[in-house]
Protein backbone atom coordinates (compact mmCIF):
# COMPACT_ATOMS: atom_id res chain seq x y z
CA UNK A 1 0.00 0.00 0.00
CA UNK A 2 2.83 2.32 0.91
CA UNK A 3 4.50 1.43 -2.39
CA UNK A 4 1.36 2.34 -4.28
CA UNK A 5 1.14 5.72 -2.57
CA UNK A 6 4.78 6.36 -3.45
CA UNK A 7 4.02 5.43 -7.05
CA UNK A 8 1.25 8.04 -7.20
CA UNK A 9 3.52 10.69 -5.69
CA UNK A 10 6.24 10.00 -8.29
CA UNK A 11 3.69 10.07 -11.11
CA UNK A 12 2.10 13.27 -9.83
CA UNK A 13 5.43 15.06 -9.59
CA UNK A 14 6.49 13.89 -13.01
CA UNK A 15 3.19 14.99 -14.55
CA UNK A 16 3.82 18.51 -13.28
CA UNK A 17 7.38 18.46 -14.67
CA UNK A 18 6.16 17.19 -18.04
CA UNK A 19 3.48 19.81 -18.60
CA UNK A 20 5.19 22.75 -16.87
CA UNK A 21 6.55 24.59 -19.94
CA UNK A 22 3.41 23.80 -21.97
CA UNK A 23 1.22 25.31 -19.29
CA UNK A 24 3.24 28.53 -19.44
CA UNK A 25 3.26 28.47 -23.21
CA UNK A 26 -0.54 28.52 -23.23
CA UNK A 27 -0.63 31.05 -20.40
CA UNK A 28 1.80 33.42 -22.12
CA UNK A 29 0.01 33.19 -25.44
CA UNK A 30 -3.23 34.46 -23.88
CA UNK A 31 -1.72 37.31 -21.87
CA UNK A 32 -1.72 40.88 -23.13
CA UNK A 33 1.59 42.58 -23.82
CA UNK A 34 1.64 44.35 -20.43
CA UNK A 35 0.84 41.38 -18.27
CA UNK A 36 3.36 39.13 -19.96
CA UNK A 37 6.19 41.36 -18.74
CA UNK A 38 5.46 40.57 -15.10
CA UNK A 39 6.07 37.13 -13.70
CA UNK A 40 2.41 37.03 -12.73
CA UNK A 41 0.05 34.11 -12.54
CA UNK A 42 -0.40 31.05 -14.64
CA UNK A 43 -4.01 32.06 -15.31
CA UNK A 44 -4.02 35.34 -17.27
CA UNK A 45 -5.89 38.21 -15.61
CA UNK A 46 -7.44 39.40 -18.86
CA UNK A 47 -7.17 36.47 -21.22
CA UNK A 48 -7.06 37.69 -24.79
CA UNK A 49 -7.19 35.92 -28.09
CA UNK A 50 -5.75 38.95 -29.90
CA UNK A 51 -2.10 37.92 -29.71
CA UNK A 52 -2.94 34.61 -31.27
CA UNK A 53 -5.00 36.15 -34.04
CA UNK A 54 -2.38 38.83 -34.73
CA UNK A 55 0.46 36.27 -34.88
CA UNK A 56 -1.50 34.11 -37.26
CA UNK A 57 -2.61 36.92 -39.57
CA UNK A 58 -0.49 40.06 -39.43
CA UNK A 59 2.77 38.33 -38.55
CA UNK A 60 2.41 35.98 -41.50
CA UNK A 61 2.26 32.76 -39.55
CA UNK A 62 -0.42 31.50 -41.87
CA UNK A 63 2.16 31.65 -44.66
CA UNK A 64 4.87 29.97 -42.54
CA UNK A 65 2.35 27.31 -41.63
CA UNK A 66 1.72 26.66 -45.32
CA UNK A 67 5.45 26.49 -46.03
CA UNK A 68 5.94 24.07 -43.17
CA UNK A 69 3.10 21.90 -44.44
CA UNK A 70 4.67 21.88 -47.89
CA UNK A 71 8.17 20.98 -46.67
CA UNK A 72 6.92 18.38 -44.19
CA UNK A 73 4.45 16.88 -46.65
CA UNK A 74 7.00 16.78 -49.46
CA UNK A 75 9.63 15.18 -47.26
CA UNK A 76 7.25 12.58 -45.87
CA UNK A 77 5.90 11.67 -49.29
CA UNK A 78 9.42 11.41 -50.71
CA UNK A 79 10.53 9.18 -47.87
CA UNK A 80 7.53 6.88 -48.20
CA UNK A 81 7.85 6.45 -51.96
CA UNK A 82 11.63 6.20 -52.27
CA UNK A 83 12.37 4.05 -49.25
CA UNK A 84 9.41 1.69 -49.48
CA UNK A 85 10.57 0.82 -53.01
CA UNK A 86 14.17 0.38 -51.87
CA UNK A 87 13.21 -1.60 -48.79
CA UNK A 88 11.02 -3.91 -50.83
CA UNK A 89 14.04 -4.67 -53.01
CA UNK A 90 16.25 -5.24 -49.96
CA UNK A 91 13.70 -7.47 -48.25
CA UNK A 92 12.29 -9.50 -51.11
CA UNK A 93 14.29 -9.33 -54.35
CA UNK A 94 17.62 -11.01 -54.98
CA UNK A 95 20.28 -9.08 -56.88
CA UNK A 96 24.07 -8.87 -56.74
CA UNK A 97 25.33 -6.19 -54.34
CA UNK A 98 22.13 -6.14 -52.33
CA UNK A 99 23.83 -6.62 -48.98
CA UNK A 100 26.60 -4.11 -49.72
CA UNK A 101 24.16 -1.37 -50.73
CA UNK A 102 21.97 -2.04 -47.70
CA UNK A 103 24.99 -1.82 -45.38
CA UNK A 104 26.03 1.43 -47.05
CA UNK A 105 22.68 3.00 -46.22
CA UNK A 106 22.71 1.82 -42.62
CA UNK A 107 26.30 3.07 -42.18
CA UNK A 108 24.99 6.58 -42.87
CA UNK A 109 23.36 6.35 -39.45
CA UNK A 110 26.75 6.90 -37.86
CA UNK A 111 27.61 10.13 -39.68
CA UNK A 112 26.63 13.06 -37.43
CA UNK A 113 24.44 15.63 -39.16
CA UNK A 114 26.89 18.44 -38.46
CA UNK A 115 29.65 16.59 -40.35
CA UNK A 116 27.83 16.86 -43.67
CA UNK A 117 25.83 20.03 -43.01
CA UNK A 118 28.30 22.42 -44.61
CA UNK A 119 28.86 20.30 -47.75
CA UNK A 120 25.07 19.99 -48.10
CA UNK A 121 24.67 23.77 -48.10
CA UNK A 122 27.54 24.19 -50.58
CA UNK A 123 25.93 21.51 -52.76
CA UNK A 124 22.57 23.32 -52.61
CA UNK A 125 24.39 26.36 -53.99
CA UNK A 126 26.01 24.38 -56.81
CA UNK A 127 22.72 22.77 -57.79
CA UNK A 128 20.97 26.14 -57.70
CA UNK A 129 18.45 25.09 -55.06
CA UNK A 130 19.84 27.09 -52.13
CA UNK A 131 16.97 28.99 -50.56
CA UNK A 132 14.25 26.83 -52.11
CA UNK A 133 12.00 24.31 -50.45
CA UNK A 134 13.10 21.46 -52.68
CA UNK A 135 16.67 22.27 -51.62
CA UNK A 136 15.89 21.35 -48.03
CA UNK A 137 13.42 18.55 -48.79
CA UNK A 138 16.06 16.45 -50.58
CA UNK A 139 18.58 16.40 -47.71
CA UNK A 140 15.73 15.79 -45.22
CA UNK A 141 14.61 12.78 -47.25
CA UNK A 142 18.14 11.43 -47.47
CA UNK A 143 18.63 12.02 -43.76
CA UNK A 144 15.90 9.57 -42.81
CA UNK A 145 17.23 6.87 -45.16
CA UNK A 146 18.90 4.66 -42.51
CA UNK A 147 15.96 4.57 -40.12
CA UNK A 148 13.32 4.17 -42.85
CA UNK A 149 15.20 1.40 -44.62
CA UNK A 150 15.88 -0.39 -41.34
CA UNK A 151 12.25 -0.37 -40.22
CA UNK A 152 10.63 -0.98 -43.61
CA UNK A 153 12.99 -3.78 -44.63
CA UNK A 154 12.17 -5.54 -41.36
CA UNK A 155 8.47 -4.96 -42.03
CA UNK A 156 8.54 -6.34 -45.59
CA UNK A 157 10.63 -9.34 -44.50
CA UNK A 158 7.92 -10.38 -42.07
CA UNK A 159 5.35 -10.72 -44.90
CA UNK A 160 4.93 -14.44 -45.70
CA UNK A 161 6.70 -15.35 -48.96
CA UNK A 162 3.68 -17.42 -50.06
CA UNK A 163 1.73 -14.23 -50.68
CA UNK A 164 4.25 -13.13 -53.28
CA UNK A 165 4.39 -16.59 -54.85
CA UNK A 166 0.64 -16.80 -55.24
CA UNK A 167 0.47 -13.28 -56.67
CA UNK A 168 3.09 -14.26 -59.19
CA UNK A 169 1.14 -17.39 -60.14
CA UNK A 170 -1.82 -15.10 -60.80
CA UNK A 171 0.39 -13.22 -63.24
CA UNK A 172 0.91 -10.07 -61.16
CA UNK A 173 4.01 -8.03 -61.93
CA UNK A 174 6.59 -7.24 -59.27
CA UNK A 175 5.38 -3.65 -58.98
CA UNK A 176 1.78 -4.80 -58.75
CA UNK A 177 2.67 -7.26 -55.97
CA UNK A 178 4.47 -4.48 -54.13
CA UNK A 179 1.60 -2.01 -54.40
CA UNK A 180 -1.40 -4.23 -53.85
CA UNK A 181 -0.02 -6.78 -51.37
CA UNK A 182 3.06 -5.55 -49.53
CA UNK A 183 2.10 -1.92 -48.99
CA UNK A 184 -1.33 -2.67 -47.46
CA UNK A 185 0.06 -5.41 -45.22
CA UNK A 186 2.81 -3.09 -43.94
CA UNK A 187 0.60 -0.07 -43.42
CA UNK A 188 1.41 0.26 -39.70
CA UNK A 189 5.15 0.42 -40.47
CA UNK A 190 4.50 3.04 -43.15
CA UNK A 191 2.47 5.19 -40.74
CA UNK A 192 5.28 4.89 -38.21
CA UNK A 193 7.87 6.04 -40.75
CA UNK A 194 5.61 8.89 -41.84
CA UNK A 195 5.35 10.09 -38.23
CA UNK A 196 9.03 9.67 -37.42
CA UNK A 197 9.80 11.71 -40.55
CA UNK A 198 7.10 14.36 -40.29
CA UNK A 199 7.61 15.47 -36.68
CA UNK A 200 11.38 16.17 -36.79
CA UNK A 201 10.95 17.83 -40.20
CA UNK A 202 8.19 20.08 -38.84
CA UNK A 203 10.57 21.19 -36.05
CA UNK A 204 13.79 21.34 -38.10
CA UNK A 205 15.75 24.51 -37.59
CA UNK A 206 19.48 23.88 -38.04
CA UNK A 207 19.67 23.29 -41.81
CA UNK A 208 16.60 25.42 -42.56
CA UNK A 209 18.14 28.44 -40.89
CA UNK A 210 21.24 28.44 -43.09
CA UNK A 211 19.38 27.44 -46.28
CA UNK A 212 16.33 29.68 -46.46
CA UNK A 213 17.04 33.39 -46.69
CA UNK A 214 13.86 34.91 -48.07
CA UNK A 215 11.19 35.43 -45.38
CA UNK A 216 8.55 34.40 -47.93
CA UNK A 217 9.99 30.86 -47.84
CA UNK A 218 10.29 30.64 -44.03
CA UNK A 219 8.95 27.62 -42.23
CA UNK A 220 7.36 27.95 -38.77
CA UNK A 221 10.62 27.52 -36.77
CA UNK A 222 12.26 30.30 -38.78
CA UNK A 223 9.21 32.50 -38.40
CA UNK A 224 9.36 31.95 -34.66
CA UNK A 225 13.08 32.69 -34.58
CA UNK A 226 12.60 35.94 -36.49
CA UNK A 227 10.28 37.14 -33.70
CA UNK A 228 13.10 36.92 -31.18
CA UNK A 229 15.59 38.84 -33.31
CA UNK A 230 14.20 42.15 -32.08
CA UNK A 231 15.76 43.90 -29.11
CA UNK A 232 12.84 43.36 -26.75
CA UNK A 233 11.23 40.02 -27.46
CA UNK A 234 7.51 39.96 -26.70
CA UNK A 235 6.90 36.69 -25.01
CA UNK A 236 3.15 36.65 -25.56
CA UNK A 237 3.72 36.70 -29.32
CA UNK A 238 6.55 34.19 -29.07
CA UNK A 239 4.41 31.82 -27.01
CA UNK A 240 1.47 32.18 -29.42
CA UNK A 241 3.79 31.28 -32.30
CA UNK A 242 5.22 28.36 -30.31
CA UNK A 243 1.71 27.11 -29.69
CA UNK A 244 0.99 27.23 -33.42
CA UNK A 245 4.01 24.96 -33.98
CA UNK A 246 3.28 22.56 -31.13
CA UNK A 247 -0.48 22.00 -31.48
CA UNK A 248 -0.40 20.02 -34.77
CA UNK A 249 2.34 17.78 -33.36
CA UNK A 250 0.37 17.08 -30.20
CA UNK A 251 -2.82 16.34 -32.14
CA UNK A 252 -0.97 13.99 -34.47
CA UNK A 253 0.72 12.25 -31.57
CA UNK A 254 -2.42 11.79 -29.51
CA UNK A 255 -4.29 10.35 -32.50
CA UNK A 256 -1.53 8.04 -33.69
CA UNK A 257 0.59 7.35 -30.64
CA UNK A 258 0.40 3.58 -31.07
CA UNK A 259 2.45 3.90 -34.26
CA UNK A 260 4.89 6.29 -32.63
CA UNK A 261 5.58 4.00 -29.74
CA UNK A 262 5.90 0.82 -31.81
CA UNK A 263 8.28 2.64 -34.09
CA UNK A 264 10.52 3.91 -31.32
CA UNK A 265 10.70 0.54 -29.62
CA UNK A 266 11.36 -1.08 -33.00
CA UNK A 267 14.06 1.45 -33.91
CA UNK A 268 15.96 0.79 -30.70
CA UNK A 269 15.66 -2.98 -30.88
CA UNK A 270 16.47 -3.06 -34.60
CA UNK B 1 14.81 -24.58 -72.00
CA UNK B 2 13.98 -24.86 -68.33
CA UNK B 3 17.42 -23.51 -67.33
CA UNK B 4 17.28 -20.48 -69.61
CA UNK B 5 13.79 -19.68 -68.39
CA UNK B 6 15.02 -19.74 -64.82
CA UNK B 7 18.00 -17.61 -65.68
CA UNK B 8 15.85 -15.06 -67.42
CA UNK B 9 13.58 -14.89 -64.41
CA UNK B 10 16.59 -14.31 -62.16
CA UNK B 11 17.92 -11.57 -64.40
CA UNK B 12 14.56 -9.90 -64.45
CA UNK B 13 14.35 -10.01 -60.67
CA UNK B 14 17.82 -8.47 -60.37
CA UNK B 15 16.95 -5.68 -62.80
CA UNK B 16 13.71 -4.98 -60.95
CA UNK B 17 15.75 -4.86 -57.74
CA UNK B 18 18.09 -2.23 -59.16
CA UNK B 19 15.20 -0.23 -60.53
CA UNK B 20 13.55 -0.23 -57.08
CA UNK B 21 16.67 0.99 -55.25
CA UNK B 22 17.68 3.47 -57.94
CA UNK B 23 15.90 6.59 -56.60
CA UNK B 24 17.28 5.98 -53.11
CA UNK B 25 20.72 5.31 -54.53
CA UNK B 26 20.83 8.49 -56.63
CA UNK B 27 19.90 10.58 -53.61
CA UNK B 28 22.44 8.72 -51.52
CA UNK B 29 25.19 9.20 -54.10
CA UNK B 30 24.60 12.95 -54.33
CA UNK B 31 23.73 13.82 -50.73
CA UNK B 32 25.56 11.02 -48.95
CA UNK B 33 28.70 9.98 -50.77
CA UNK B 34 29.42 13.29 -52.47
CA UNK B 35 28.92 15.43 -49.39
CA UNK B 36 30.93 13.08 -47.21
CA UNK B 37 33.81 13.12 -49.73
CA UNK B 38 33.59 16.88 -50.17
CA UNK B 39 33.54 17.48 -46.43
CA UNK B 40 36.51 15.21 -45.87
CA UNK B 41 38.54 16.95 -48.57
CA UNK B 42 37.58 20.37 -47.21
CA UNK B 43 38.83 19.38 -43.77
CA UNK B 44 42.36 19.36 -45.22
CA UNK B 45 42.03 22.81 -46.77
CA UNK B 46 41.66 26.46 -45.89
CA UNK B 47 38.73 28.29 -47.48
CA UNK B 48 36.35 31.13 -46.66
CA UNK B 49 33.55 30.00 -48.95
CA UNK B 50 34.01 32.81 -51.45
CA UNK B 51 37.56 32.80 -52.80
CA UNK B 52 38.21 30.78 -55.93
CA UNK B 53 40.77 28.38 -54.55
CA UNK B 54 41.29 26.15 -51.59
CA UNK B 55 44.69 26.26 -49.89
CA UNK B 56 45.74 22.76 -48.95
CA UNK B 57 47.02 22.55 -45.40
CA UNK B 58 47.16 18.80 -44.79
CA UNK B 59 46.41 18.06 -41.17
CA UNK B 60 46.78 21.74 -40.29
CA UNK B 61 43.10 22.25 -39.42
CA UNK B 62 43.08 19.28 -37.07
CA UNK B 63 46.29 20.53 -35.42
CA UNK B 64 44.84 24.02 -35.04
CA UNK B 65 41.70 22.68 -33.41
CA UNK B 66 43.46 20.30 -31.07
CA UNK B 67 46.47 22.30 -29.87
CA UNK B 68 48.21 24.64 -32.33
CA UNK B 69 45.95 27.68 -32.65
CA UNK B 70 46.27 29.73 -29.49
CA UNK B 71 42.82 31.32 -29.61
CA UNK B 72 40.83 28.48 -31.12
CA UNK B 73 42.17 25.39 -29.36
CA UNK B 74 41.25 26.59 -25.83
CA UNK B 75 37.72 27.34 -27.09
CA UNK B 76 37.50 23.87 -28.60
CA UNK B 77 38.85 22.35 -25.41
CA UNK B 78 36.21 24.14 -23.31
CA UNK B 79 33.50 23.04 -25.73
CA UNK B 80 34.80 19.47 -25.51
CA UNK B 81 34.63 19.60 -21.72
CA UNK B 82 31.05 20.94 -21.87
CA UNK B 83 30.11 18.24 -24.38
CA UNK B 84 31.62 15.58 -22.12
CA UNK B 85 29.69 16.92 -19.13
CA UNK B 86 26.46 16.78 -21.14
CA UNK B 87 27.30 13.27 -22.33
CA UNK B 88 27.73 12.09 -18.75
CA UNK B 89 24.86 13.99 -17.13
CA UNK B 90 22.03 13.43 -19.61
CA UNK B 91 22.25 9.61 -19.84
CA UNK B 92 22.62 9.47 -16.07
CA UNK B 93 19.52 11.61 -15.54
CA UNK B 94 17.59 9.57 -18.11
CA UNK B 95 18.27 6.39 -16.15
CA UNK B 96 17.88 7.89 -12.67
CA UNK B 97 14.53 9.52 -13.52
CA UNK B 98 13.31 7.12 -16.20
CA UNK B 99 13.42 3.93 -14.18
CA UNK B 100 11.48 5.13 -11.09
CA UNK B 101 8.78 6.70 -13.25
CA UNK B 102 8.49 3.51 -15.30
CA UNK B 103 8.31 1.42 -12.11
CA UNK B 104 5.59 3.67 -10.75
CA UNK B 105 3.72 3.59 -14.04
CA UNK B 106 3.94 -0.18 -14.13
CA UNK B 107 2.43 -0.37 -10.66
CA UNK B 108 -0.84 1.40 -11.43
CA UNK B 109 -3.55 0.33 -13.81
CA UNK B 110 -5.91 3.29 -13.94
CA UNK B 111 -4.57 6.27 -15.88
CA UNK B 112 -1.54 4.40 -17.16
CA UNK B 113 -2.17 5.09 -20.86
CA UNK B 114 -3.14 8.69 -20.22
CA UNK B 115 -0.02 9.36 -18.19
CA UNK B 116 2.15 7.66 -20.75
CA UNK B 117 0.76 10.06 -23.34
CA UNK B 118 1.38 13.07 -21.12
CA UNK B 119 4.92 11.96 -20.32
CA UNK B 120 5.68 11.55 -23.96
CA UNK B 121 4.79 15.10 -24.96
CA UNK B 122 8.23 16.56 -24.14
CA UNK B 123 9.84 14.10 -26.51
CA UNK B 124 7.53 14.49 -29.52
CA UNK B 125 7.36 18.26 -29.30
CA UNK B 126 11.07 18.77 -28.77
CA UNK B 127 12.24 21.63 -30.93
CA UNK B 128 12.48 25.37 -31.13
CA UNK B 129 8.95 26.07 -29.82
CA UNK B 130 9.48 24.17 -26.59
CA UNK B 131 12.96 25.65 -26.18
CA UNK B 132 11.44 29.12 -26.25
CA UNK B 133 8.80 28.07 -23.73
CA UNK B 134 11.63 27.02 -21.42
CA UNK B 135 13.50 30.26 -22.10
CA UNK B 136 10.32 32.09 -21.09
CA UNK B 137 9.96 30.30 -17.75
CA UNK B 138 13.70 30.53 -17.02
CA UNK B 139 14.11 34.25 -17.67
CA UNK B 140 14.64 36.68 -14.75
CA UNK B 141 10.91 37.51 -14.52
CA UNK B 142 10.00 33.96 -15.42
CA UNK B 143 7.77 31.60 -13.54
CA UNK B 144 10.55 29.43 -12.10
CA UNK B 145 11.99 32.34 -10.13
CA UNK B 146 8.49 33.29 -9.00
CA UNK B 147 7.75 29.74 -7.89
CA UNK B 148 11.00 29.46 -5.96
CA UNK B 149 10.26 32.74 -4.16
CA UNK B 150 6.71 31.63 -3.48
CA UNK B 151 7.98 28.42 -1.89
CA UNK B 152 10.34 30.39 0.36
CA UNK B 153 13.31 29.16 -1.65
CA UNK B 154 14.19 32.67 -2.83
CA UNK B 155 17.88 31.99 -2.33
CA UNK B 156 17.74 29.53 -5.21
CA UNK B 157 16.16 32.08 -7.54
CA UNK B 158 18.38 33.55 -10.25
CA UNK B 159 18.03 37.34 -10.65
CA UNK B 160 19.95 37.15 -13.96
CA UNK B 161 17.78 34.28 -15.13
CA UNK B 162 18.88 30.66 -15.13
CA UNK B 163 20.42 30.98 -18.56
CA UNK B 164 22.08 34.33 -17.84
CA UNK B 165 24.15 33.18 -14.89
CA UNK B 166 27.35 31.45 -16.09
CA UNK B 167 27.21 29.06 -13.13
CA UNK B 168 23.66 27.81 -13.76
CA UNK B 169 23.43 28.00 -17.55
CA UNK B 170 24.94 24.62 -18.41
CA UNK B 171 23.19 22.67 -15.62
CA UNK B 172 19.92 24.28 -16.71
CA UNK B 173 20.40 23.25 -20.34
CA UNK B 174 21.28 19.73 -19.19
CA UNK B 175 18.04 19.61 -17.21
CA UNK B 176 15.99 20.71 -20.23
CA UNK B 177 17.79 18.21 -22.46
CA UNK B 178 17.08 15.47 -19.92
CA UNK B 179 13.45 16.60 -19.74
CA UNK B 180 13.05 15.90 -23.46
CA UNK B 181 14.95 12.61 -23.45
CA UNK B 182 13.57 10.98 -20.29
CA UNK B 183 10.31 10.01 -22.09
CA UNK B 184 12.10 7.50 -24.30
CA UNK B 185 13.84 6.04 -21.24
CA UNK B 186 10.46 5.70 -19.49
CA UNK B 187 8.94 4.03 -22.54
CA UNK B 188 11.79 1.55 -22.97
CA UNK B 189 11.91 0.70 -19.27
CA UNK B 190 8.14 0.24 -19.24
CA UNK B 191 8.29 -2.19 -22.19
CA UNK B 192 11.10 -3.99 -20.39
CA UNK B 193 9.17 -4.22 -17.14
CA UNK B 194 6.12 -5.57 -18.91
CA UNK B 195 8.18 -8.35 -20.46
CA UNK B 196 9.49 -9.58 -17.11
CA UNK B 197 7.87 -12.89 -16.20
CA UNK B 198 5.59 -12.26 -13.15
CA UNK B 199 6.64 -15.68 -11.79
CA UNK B 200 10.15 -14.32 -11.26
CA UNK B 201 8.80 -11.45 -9.16
CA UNK B 202 6.50 -13.82 -7.23
CA UNK B 203 9.47 -16.06 -6.47
CA UNK B 204 11.38 -13.08 -5.10
CA UNK B 205 8.39 -12.17 -2.91
CA UNK B 206 8.08 -15.73 -1.59
CA UNK B 207 11.77 -15.56 -0.68
CA UNK B 208 10.88 -12.56 1.45
CA UNK B 209 12.46 -9.88 -0.69
CA UNK B 210 11.16 -6.37 -0.02
CA UNK B 211 10.24 -3.97 -2.79
CA UNK B 212 13.58 -2.19 -2.90
CA UNK B 213 15.47 -5.45 -2.68
CA UNK B 214 13.44 -6.91 -5.57
CA UNK B 215 14.30 -3.88 -7.64
CA UNK B 216 18.03 -3.99 -6.97
CA UNK B 217 18.50 -7.77 -7.07
CA UNK B 218 15.98 -8.88 -9.68
CA UNK B 219 14.60 -6.07 -11.82
CA UNK B 220 17.74 -3.97 -12.30
CA UNK B 221 19.87 -6.90 -13.61
CA UNK B 222 17.05 -8.03 -15.92
CA UNK B 223 16.73 -4.52 -17.34
CA UNK B 224 20.46 -4.10 -17.95
CA UNK B 225 20.16 -4.34 -21.77
CA UNK B 226 17.56 -1.57 -21.67
CA UNK B 227 19.78 0.58 -19.49
CA UNK B 228 22.57 0.04 -22.02
CA UNK B 229 20.26 1.10 -24.86
CA UNK B 230 19.08 4.20 -22.96
CA UNK B 231 22.65 5.24 -22.15
CA UNK B 232 23.95 4.72 -25.68
CA UNK B 233 21.00 6.48 -27.28
CA UNK B 234 21.50 9.51 -25.07
CA UNK B 235 25.26 9.50 -25.52
CA UNK B 236 24.75 9.76 -29.25
CA UNK B 237 22.17 12.51 -28.97
CA UNK B 238 24.31 14.45 -26.50
CA UNK B 239 27.30 14.22 -28.80
CA UNK B 240 25.50 15.22 -31.99
CA UNK B 241 22.64 17.44 -30.91
CA UNK B 242 23.15 21.14 -30.44
CA UNK B 243 19.87 22.65 -31.60
CA UNK B 244 18.79 23.39 -28.04
CA UNK B 245 22.08 25.10 -27.28
CA UNK B 246 21.81 27.13 -30.47
CA UNK B 247 18.29 28.32 -29.68
CA UNK B 248 18.48 28.87 -25.92
CA UNK B 249 21.96 30.31 -25.34
CA UNK B 250 24.01 30.10 -28.57
CA UNK B 251 26.92 29.04 -26.36
CA UNK B 252 26.62 31.95 -23.93
CA UNK B 253 27.08 33.45 -21.47
CA UNK B 254 30.75 33.78 -22.30
CA UNK B 255 31.11 30.36 -23.94
CA UNK B 256 29.91 28.57 -20.81
CA UNK B 257 27.41 26.49 -22.77
CA UNK B 258 29.37 26.06 -25.99
CA UNK B 259 29.42 22.47 -27.25
CA UNK B 260 31.39 20.90 -30.11
CA UNK B 261 28.47 20.65 -32.55
CA UNK B 262 27.58 24.30 -31.99
CA UNK B 263 31.20 25.33 -32.38
CA UNK B 264 31.37 23.54 -35.75
CA UNK B 265 28.07 25.15 -36.81
CA UNK B 266 29.29 28.63 -35.97
CA UNK B 267 32.66 28.06 -37.67
CA UNK B 268 30.82 26.87 -40.77
CA UNK B 269 28.13 29.50 -41.09
CA UNK B 270 28.75 32.48 -38.86
CA UNK B 271 32.38 33.41 -39.32
CA UNK B 272 31.86 36.10 -41.94
CA UNK B 273 34.77 36.04 -44.38
CA UNK B 274 37.34 34.32 -42.23
CA UNK B 275 38.66 31.09 -43.80
CA UNK B 276 37.13 28.77 -41.20
CA UNK B 277 35.22 26.33 -43.41
CA UNK B 278 38.07 23.79 -43.36
CA UNK B 279 38.22 24.08 -39.59
CA UNK B 280 34.46 23.51 -39.36
CA UNK B 281 34.76 20.41 -41.51
CA UNK B 282 37.69 19.08 -39.50
CA UNK B 283 35.73 19.55 -36.28
CA UNK B 284 32.80 17.69 -37.85
CA UNK B 285 35.10 14.79 -38.64
CA UNK B 286 36.53 14.76 -35.14
CA UNK B 287 32.92 14.38 -33.93
CA UNK B 288 32.44 11.60 -36.47
CA UNK B 289 35.43 9.71 -35.02
CA UNK B 290 33.94 9.95 -31.52
CA UNK B 291 30.56 8.81 -32.87
CA UNK B 292 32.24 5.84 -34.52
CA UNK B 293 33.97 4.84 -31.29
CA UNK B 294 30.60 5.05 -29.52
CA UNK B 295 29.02 2.91 -32.23
CA UNK B 296 31.77 0.29 -31.81
CA UNK B 297 31.15 0.22 -28.06
CA UNK B 298 27.44 -0.04 -28.86
CA UNK B 299 27.96 -3.14 -31.00
CA UNK B 300 30.15 -4.74 -28.34
CA UNK B 301 27.63 -4.08 -25.55
CA UNK B 302 24.73 -5.40 -27.63
CA UNK B 303 26.70 -8.54 -28.47
CA UNK B 304 27.67 -9.21 -24.87
CA UNK B 305 24.09 -9.12 -23.68
CA UNK B 306 23.08 -12.23 -25.55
Amino acid sequence: MKARALAYVILGVYTVISVYPFAWMVSGAFKDSKEVLRSGNLIPENPTFDTFARTWGELDFVRYFGNSLLVTGGTTLGVLVIYSLASYAFAVLKFPGRKAIYTGFIALLFVPGITVLLPVVILQGELGVLGTHIGIILPFVNGTAPLSILLLTNGFRSVPAELRESARCDGASEFRTFVSIYLPVCRPALVTIALLTAVPTWNEYVLTRVSLGDPATYTLPLGLQSLTATTSPQYNVIMAASLIIVIPVIVLFVLLQRYFINGLVGAVKG
Amino acid sequence: MEVSHKRRRKLREALTGYAFVLPALVLFAVLGVYTVGYGLALSFARWNGFSANWIWVGLGNYRDLLYRDETLSPIVRDAAVNTAVVMIAVPLLAVVAGLPVALALNRITALRTTLRTVYFLPYVTTGIAVFYAWTYVLQPEGSLNAILKGLGLGTLAQPQGFLGNPATALPTLIAVLAWSSIPVAILLYLTGLQSIDPAVLDAARVDGATGLRTISAVIWPLLRPITAAVVLLNLRDALQGFQMFLVMTNGGPGGHTNVLGLQAYNLAFFSELRPTLGLASALGWLLFVVALILAAVNVRVLKSRT
